[in-house]
């Protein structure tokens, strides 16, 4: 195994230990999203879209700056986008025989940064689309995660009876739970074109597409170090078809593009002649090769075409239906997770890398398709359905890279409100069937549901106190109705704060979200019971 | 002959046989009491929640009377709520660590602590001390099962508004099942004891609240009855049950029987709930129980020793 193959595979495997933490462990003892915030393209597009920089983006601008020595090596030793694609394209599957591209295509990757800029400039963030790290988390996150979970369970139900005539309880009910996840088809669509794509025309992202790639290219013109080719050369043009990223001009075939190298050493080793190097030393001048930039023209109709679409975004023409009033737009609004920063700037910062959806432990974060317009495409929205909200948990908070969601304190957490619980009488058990009921009371963690008992009713009736109402849909999840339940929770009164307290916001307003369960396990002896007048549940 | 008629011997037959069985019944034949020291219908001991777990169990006759050797058993606690014990919505972890070991020394075979729980399985079997108790004695023998694969299709053929439900594997496959409820109130069937706790070894639940809960809770016990009931009454939610919190009362006491019924008439009887005295028909599901068959709450005819550990 080559030398670059093993840094490639350490990085893989390190990427997915790290996603695997973000996924099982609930603390900041792994640095979860360092990959991700090693991405030059993902950093720069937050940045500029959400007019903020964190010290947590330094990763990014390491890799720019390593660019400046040593060339693309991000691309051909780090990028876990770059190794999966290769690893693929190492199944054959399309015959030896790989075929060359026009290498004016190389310049799309730049047209792409220049539409990503023209995004940036009025605050919203395409980055999504084409951030290699953003993009391979999702991949690995949101789309090969639940599928080996799928494939761990089934192997647990093979062993499980085996389990059971041993006496090994613990295995016998050890579960491993399977996620699910919507817009995986679209993940693996986009996913299963880059594979054929990459077996026809080896890196085609890492050369066509990849932005990232781009502003790596950008920062490589002229490496330190960088490759040298002898006197001994030949001029076989063995390099020239080996090169997987067409870097090496076929005219001139000691010319190499340098923006377009990525230091993967492929010519050094299928040399006959050992006529090629990359020393460590400054060479002499070489001849300077043809450049694959796009125009300026070009570049800048990327950029109003980056700019048009977000245009369109923000005048609501992305979206699937027409909402809010004149002049304003207003998607349906989502419930987003806990403390999401306001909606304009929670998607300027959202990359969509799926991090938090993966981690979510209810699984009741979901990736959104069109609901929220091509703008809020992929951003995670909470569903009661799926799973509530514990409010005692912040990991999509804890794993978030670019801090769309805020990372709060215990305390503070439990009074963040992400929407709040409505009861539809009409198809509540209780209010409606006069059955008795009440799982919406038994379940909530805070003190927002009440029952008291109606004229004419038997049976006691759930109430919704919205002062105490947290939205964290315990009730929903667990409503008996199906399939819509009678118990919604509702994005209404969301608090959503860019900056400042939870728990002061929440006061100012008049809310109580203290827990039901008094933290310390406090005796509460002396309470009066909630009842009213009757003992619910008795005749 | 067709499948669905008696034959006239066997019609004798049974007619003999109930009349043997009458004759024999205590109190017909036999003496009331055999002797002072006549098996209790219902065990009632004050006391630390260990000790007095272990004394109801002796005043029944002793853990032989319910588990033989290499009987596989599953103790039923109440673990729903990621709360301590003080909260008193989860049985005692000192009674249910009591009555593993009391299987144990009885050489059960298996010995299975199971509940559906409602809250997250890990912080349930974490914060109730359930599963650091039982472990204790027996290893990995506190689980939470909720995966749909752990539960089987029972008919329920006695049913009046379920005609099924799906039932813990493991309590199907076991020799005997023993309840160990907490007492609480409930917002829906106003007590939580051993009849609705049954309930945690279902895994479609919220149909039992669509169908009428008390009837639903009834039908289940028809075919999920425990063969010990033993109630954890050291700490009683007597308001805010199922999950609390509301007022919990020093009970200080458990409550055992081999009927279910009579175990949860009692509990009910014994303590003020939301401050108020209540009778055990003033429970719909224990008088439809009484009614049906399944168990007595007429307490008063019943036959209970108390004593202080």
């Amino acid at each position: 195994m080559s030398f670059r193959l093993t840094v490639q595979l350490i990085n893989l495997f390190l990427f997915l230990f790290l996603l695997g933490a973000a996924i099982s462990i609930g603390s900041t003892a792994f640095p979860v999203d360092l990959y991700l915030r090693m991405d030059p393209a993902l950093v720069l597009f937050t940045v500029l879209s959400a007019r903020v920089f964190l010290l947590a983006f330094i990763p990014s601008l390491i890799v720019l700056a390593a660019a400046l020595i040593l060339g693309r090596v991000f691309c051909s030793h780090f990028c876990p986008m770059g190794t999966t694609l290769e690893l693929i394209g190492k199944v054959r599957l399309w015959g030896k025989k790989r075929k060359g591209l026009p290498t004016y295509l190389s310049r799309i990757k730049y047209l792409l940064l220049g539409f990503l800029l023209g995004g940036s400039f009025l605050g919203v963030s395409w980055v999504f689309i084409a951030s290699p790290l953003s993009l391979i988390t999702r991949f690995y996150g949101i789309f090969i995660y639940p599928l080996l979970s799928l494939a761990g369970e089934s192997g647990l139900t093979v062993i499980r009876p085996l389990a059971e005539k041993i006496g090994w309880t613990g295995l016998v009910y050890s579960r491993i739970a399977v996620p699910v996840f919507s817009t995986q088809l679209f993940i693996l669509s986009f996913f299963f074109a880059l594979f054929i794509l990459e077996g026809f025309f080896p890196r085609f992202w890492c050369r066509i597409l990849c932005p990232a790639g781009a502003m790596l290219a950008l920062f490589s013109r002229r490496p330190l170090i960088r490759r040298k080719v002898a006197g001994s050369c030949t001029d076989c043009g063995k390099c020239v078809r080996a090169c997987p990223m067409s870097a090496i001009e076929s005219e001139s075939i000691k010319t190499i593009r340098f923006p377009e190298c990525i230091v993967c050493s492929t010519c050094e080793k299928i040399c006959p002649e050992k006529a090629i190097s990359f020393p460590g030393t400054r060479v002499e001048k070489e001849p300077k090769a043809q450049n694959l930039y796009p125009e300026r023209r070009q570049f800048l109709l990327a950029g109003a075409a980056g700019a048009l679409t977000a245009v369109s975004g923000l005048t609501g023409l992305d979206g699937p239906k027409a909402t809010g009033k004149v002049g304003k737009i207003d998607h349906d609004p989502m419930l987003r997770p806990p403390a999401a920063l306001p909606e304009a700037e929670f998607l300027a910062r959202c990359v969509r890398c799926g991090e938090c959806l993966a981690a979510c432990p209810t699984n009741t974060l979901q990736p959104v398709w069109f609901e929220s317009g091509v703008m809020g495409l992929f951003s995670p929205k909470l569903t009661p359905r799926i799973g509530y909200c514990d409010p005692h948990c912040h990991q999509c908070a804890l794993v978030c890279p670019t801090g769309a969601i805020a990372f709060l304190s215990a305390e503070e957490r439990l009074w963040v409100k992400t929407g709040t619980a409505v009861i539809y009488k009409e198809k509540c058990l209780a209010w409606e069937q006069k059955k008795g009921c009440m799982v919406c009371d038994e379940v909530c963690p805070y003190k927002a549901v009440e029952f008291r008992f109606q004229e004419g009713n038997p049976v006691p009736v759930p109430e919704v106190h919205e002062e105490r109402c947290s939205g964290c849909g315990y009730c929903e999840h667990f409503c008996p109705v199906k399939p819509e339940k009678a118990i919604i929770i509702s994005p209404n009164g969301a608090i959503r704060l860019a900056k400042g307290s939870y728990i002061e916001a929440a006061k100012k307003l008049g809310l109580d979200l203290s827990l039901k369960q008094a933290s310390q396990g406090v005796l509460p002896s002396d309470t009066k019971p909630l009842s009213p007048s009757r003992a619910p549940g008795f005749d | 002959m067709g499948k669905n008629t008696l034959s006239r011997r066997d019609f004798l037959k049974y007619q003999l046989a109930g009349a043997v069985g009458a004759a024999l019944a205590p109190g017909l034949i036999l003496p009331k009491d055999l002797s002072a020291q006549a098996v209790p219908d219902l065990a009632v001991v004050e006391g630390g929640p260990g000790p007095a777990t272990r004394a109801t169990v002796d005043l029944l006759g002793g853990i032989r009377q319910f588990v033989k050797p290499g009987q596989k058993v599953v103790i039923k606690p109440n673990m729903s709520f990621s709360t301590p014990p003080e909260r008193a919505s989860n049985t005692h972890p000192e009674v249910v660590r009591e009555l593993v070991i009391l299987c144990k020394e009885a050489g059960a075979s298996s010995v299975l602590v199971l509940d559906h729980t409602l809250h997250r399985a890990e912080s349930c079997l974490e914060n109730s001390g359930i599963r650091a108790a039982g472990n204790a004695v027996i290893k990995n023998c506190v689980q939470a099962v909720s995966d749909p694969d752990l539960f089987s299709e029972v008919k329920i053929p006695k049913g009046k508004k379920l005609a099924s439900t799906d039932i813990m594997k493991a309590v199907l496959n076991s020799d005997v099942l023993i309840a160990v409820p907490v007492a609480k109130s409930h917002s829906s069937t106003g007590v939580s004891l051993s009849m609705k706790g049954m309930m945690g070894l279902v895994h479609d639940r919220g149909t039992f609240h669509f169908r009428d809960i008390h009837t639903c809770v009834v039908d289940l016990c028809t075919v999920l009855k425990a063969n010990l009931t033993v109630i954890d009454a050291t700490r009683v939610l007597t308001s805010g049950g199922p999950g609390g919190p509301g007022k919990v009362l020093k009970g200080n006491m458990v409550i055992a029987s081999r009927d279910m019924v009579a175990a949860d008439a009692f509990t009910v009887s014994n303590f003020e709930w939301y401050d108020q005295k209540f009778k055990p028909p003033q429970v719909a599901h224990i008088r439809q129980a009484h009614e049906r068959g399944l168990g007595r709450m007429d307490i008063e005819n019943l036959k209970i020793k108390k004593i202080t550990v």
